[in-house]
């Protein structure tokens, strides 16, 4: 009795469990748990599911979602949707990318924003998927899809600056007058939290000395372009600013310091700190001179008449190869791009998307406005990063600090390494990695 | 017909153990030489066979070298000063009469109950040039003290490093040795307090012959944690920096492994790791083999 009771539940358990798994779809998304946290991601995920009956969107959104998804994917079991920056730590995308693992989704763009009646290609602001962090292989395909974008600058105490008191400096020269200046005041002119910031100033930087033209040649490992006399200026500018660089800066210039160059910043101790607009929130809740104020601009410019550029830092979402429910997971992606998402994400955590009219979500007296406002305020966008390349065992060339590229300033710094050297070992990684790419 | 039953008793206690043994220690290290051989980014099916490849870049790599010399520093420094250290202390706190004993046992082994990560917060503060404990000590005993910069000066960093792990490991030592020393027997100390040796000899001639294969047993352990915790502390402490200064062995592997997507050559630095480690503790074995004291 007792036996056959048994039997019929479990008849009855399989007959419901496989009825609902053939009904059901699951859209499995993994992301990273980074500045912004967790809330919006949960929110995003109701509204999706409400939209689509029967789909159950489930979320992986750890801190260390690199470690975690790694030991799943080689086992074969791959999330739909995988949110998680080029150059994040643990190098799982970059990976992902140079062996060619992740869908092609240049059909996505074409597709409609949930109830928009517009194309996501024409509602993601333009030059977003032209770069080549979103086209790492340069061949017109769209890989990886933009999103949460944030400028890049220098960021300052804006009550040290104005009438009577330092004037903002427009160009290096200028710059670097300053520097003198505020040494005699007992402040230095420049700390970094990382090393690794280096990257969205230097990409920066050579869009300033040599225009976009010298940075794309860069970015494709052109050795010329590296040797040229524009990229040889770019090292000599950050050779000397290292002289102005805040003593205690390579010190704090890891994972357990990096704040304590942050609240250089804040206590008046040094002037300008590369950063994105994150660093507000990040530094919400740390002490700060009296009157302190955020203040942020774009790189100076090389002449009065050359151009002022920031760095666009966008992080990035995208399809593995193996996901099983693509086109779900396509579907959701294009809901990213719609007002509504791009909403329910400022209000959730201050993240904005690289939608047109995404900056416009900002109330007027929202601070963040001052740095989303910088395009328009004359300086030009400097966007994408280095193209995708075979590794080069031994070579790692930017990797977001204890690289080649930007862990050596640490060395210039310090005075361990001249700017020359520096620029000799960059070229000859460049060429190995060219020559990898031409053997491929 | 009785021996065989017993054959068969014996093997299926053991299968347990050698099937576990044989999965997730023999495979895996045989693993990581086959992958040595390949150049592979670890996440897909594309793999190519390269030989000795990844031996042979390994060779001339720089960073790999200066990985390899600091390792090198952890090992000797950490255990010759952990050891020395460790020792005494135990000497101390058992042969001893000192006030508060309990108590310095518990202070010294407190790190090892503390996670490598709370260690590297701790010392990374310890070690900041301007809020630092240390330099804040300095500047008070000091007027116009100069900052030393701990993490941040390449020729010291690794040093900096050195001094975390001591810390940590002292305690651990320092109990193993002590449990060693309690059970020498009173009476060879009471004979030589009797014939004038005073305590400085008693250490060397009584404690320290006898505890010699206690250790022999701790220089393997120092040999093989010092690789992995010189790892966990640079990681969170350092990141390997300023620039490379402080990378060490496991560090290097990650990076290559994982960041810099080149698993083959990331198992190709396991391989040397595995056969340093193995190849220095059997050195260290042999060397300090004396004739084992029976009392």
């Amino acid at each position: 009795m007792r036996k056959g009771l048994t039997m019929l539940l479990l008849v009855l358990v399989i007959a419901f469990g496989s009825g609902f798994v053939a009904n059901a779809k699951v859209l499995k998304i993994a992301g990273l748990e980074g500045g912004w946290g967790t809330a919006h991601w949960e929110e995003l995920a109701e509204r999706f599911e409400a939209a689509h009956p029967g789909v159950t969107v489930e979320l992986t959104i750890e801190r260390n979602i690199a470690d975690v998804l790694r030991p799943q994917i080689i086992a074969g079991m791959y999330p739909d949707v995988i949110y998680l920056s080029v150059n994040a730590v643990g190098g799982l995308t970059d990976t992902l990318i140079k062996e060619e693992v992740i869908l092609d989704i240049t059909d996505f763009l074409d597709m409609e924003v949930p109830g928009e009646g517009v194309k996501v290609r024409d509602k993601i602001i333009p030059g977003f998927t032209d770069t080549l962090i979103t086209n790492p292989y340069g061949d017109g395909k769209t890989y990886l899809a933009p999103l949460f974008y944030s400028p890049c600058g220098l960021f300052y105490n804006a009550d040290l600056f104005g009438e009577g008191k330092y004037a903002l400096p427009q160009t290096w020269e200028e710059f670097f007058a300053l520097g003198e200046t505020a040494k005699d005041d007992g402040i230095a002119l420049f700390t970094y939290p990382t090393a690794g910031y280096f990257d969205a100033f230097f990409y920066a930087l050579l869009n300033v000395v040599g225009g976009p033209e010298l940075f794309n040649r860069a970015m494709n490992y052109d050795v010329e372009a590296w040797s040229s006399p524009e990229a040889t200026r770019v090292f000599e500018l950050v050779g000397d600013l290292a002289q102005y660089v805040h003593v205690d800066t390579v010190a704090q210039a890891n994972a357990a310091g990096f704040t304590r160059n942050q609240q250089l910043i804040l206590d008046n101790k040094a002037l300008f700190i590369p950063n994105g607009t994150w660093l507000p929130n990040e530094m919400a809740d740390a002490p700060r001179a009296p009157g302190f104020e955020w203040g942020f601009t774009a790189l100076p410019k090389l002449t009065d008449d050359g151009d002022a550029y920031s760095y666009t830092f966008f992080e990035q979402m995208y399809i593995p190869e193996g996901a099983k429910e693509v086109e779900l997971a396509k579907e959701f992606m294009a809901f990213m791009y719609s007002d509504e998402a791009a909403e329910i994400i400022y209000a959730n955590c201050g993240a904005v998307q690289p939608i047109v009219g995404g900056s416009d979500l900002l109330p007027n007296d929202d601070a963040n406005k001052l740095y989303y406002t910088i395009y328009d305020t004359g300086a030009k966008a400097a966007m994408g990063g280095f193209a995708a390349a075979p590794p080069v065992p031994g070579v790692v060339l930017a990797a977001g600090g204890e690289d080649i590229l930007f862990g050596t300033v640490n060395s210039v710094v310090n005075g361990d390494t001249t700017v020359a050297q520096w620029q000799m070992d960059v070229i000859e990684a460049v060429g190995k990695i060219k020559a990898a790419m031409d053997a491929q | 017909m009785k021996h065989k039953g017993l054959n068969l008793f014996i093997y299926t206690c053991l299968a347990p153990a050698v099937v576990l043994f044989s999965v997730f220690m023999i495979y895996p290290t045989l693993s990581v030489f086959r992958m040595s051989l390949y150049k592979w980014g670890g996440l897909s099916a594309k793999r190519t066979f390269v030989g000795f490849d990844n031996f042979k870049t390994l060779m001339g790599d720089r960073l790999f070298l200066k990985a390899f010399q600091n390792t090198i520093l952890v090992i000797t420094i950490v255990t010759i000063v952990t050891l020395t250290i460790a020792i005494l202390f135990a000497y101390i706190l058992v042969r001893e009469k000192i006030k508060g004993q309990n108590f310095f046992r518990i202070i010294f082994y407190i790190p090892n109950i503390l996670s490598i990560v709370v260690i590297s917060a701790i010392f990374s503060a310890i070690y900041a040039p301007s809020e630092g404990l240390i330099n804040g000590l300095f500047r008070m005993l000091i007027p116009n003290w100069e900052n030393i910069q701990f993490l941040g000066n390449q020729n010291i960093v690794m040093y900096s490093v050195i001094g975390a792990m001591i810390w940590q490991a002292i305690g651990y030592y320092m109990v193993i040795y002590m449990a060693s020393i309690s059970s020498i027997p009173l009476h060879l100390y009471e004979a030589a307090e009797i014939e004038g040796a005073n305590r400085i000899r008693q250490f060397f001639d009584i404690t320290l012959p006898l505890v010699w294969d206690t250790v022999r047993t701790t220089l393997t352990f120092f040999i093989i944690s010092s690789i992995n915790i010189s790892f966990l502390i640079t990681t969170v402490l350092t990141g390997g920096g300023p620039n490379g200064a402080s990378e060490v062995f496991l560090g290097y592997l990650y990076k290559q492994a994982y960041t810099n997507a080149s698993y083959g050559y990331g198992m190709a630095i396991g391989v040397v790791v595995f056969l340093f480690s193995f190849l220095l503790a059997a050195i260290v074995n042999r060397i300090t083999k004396r004739e084992v004291l029976q009392y």
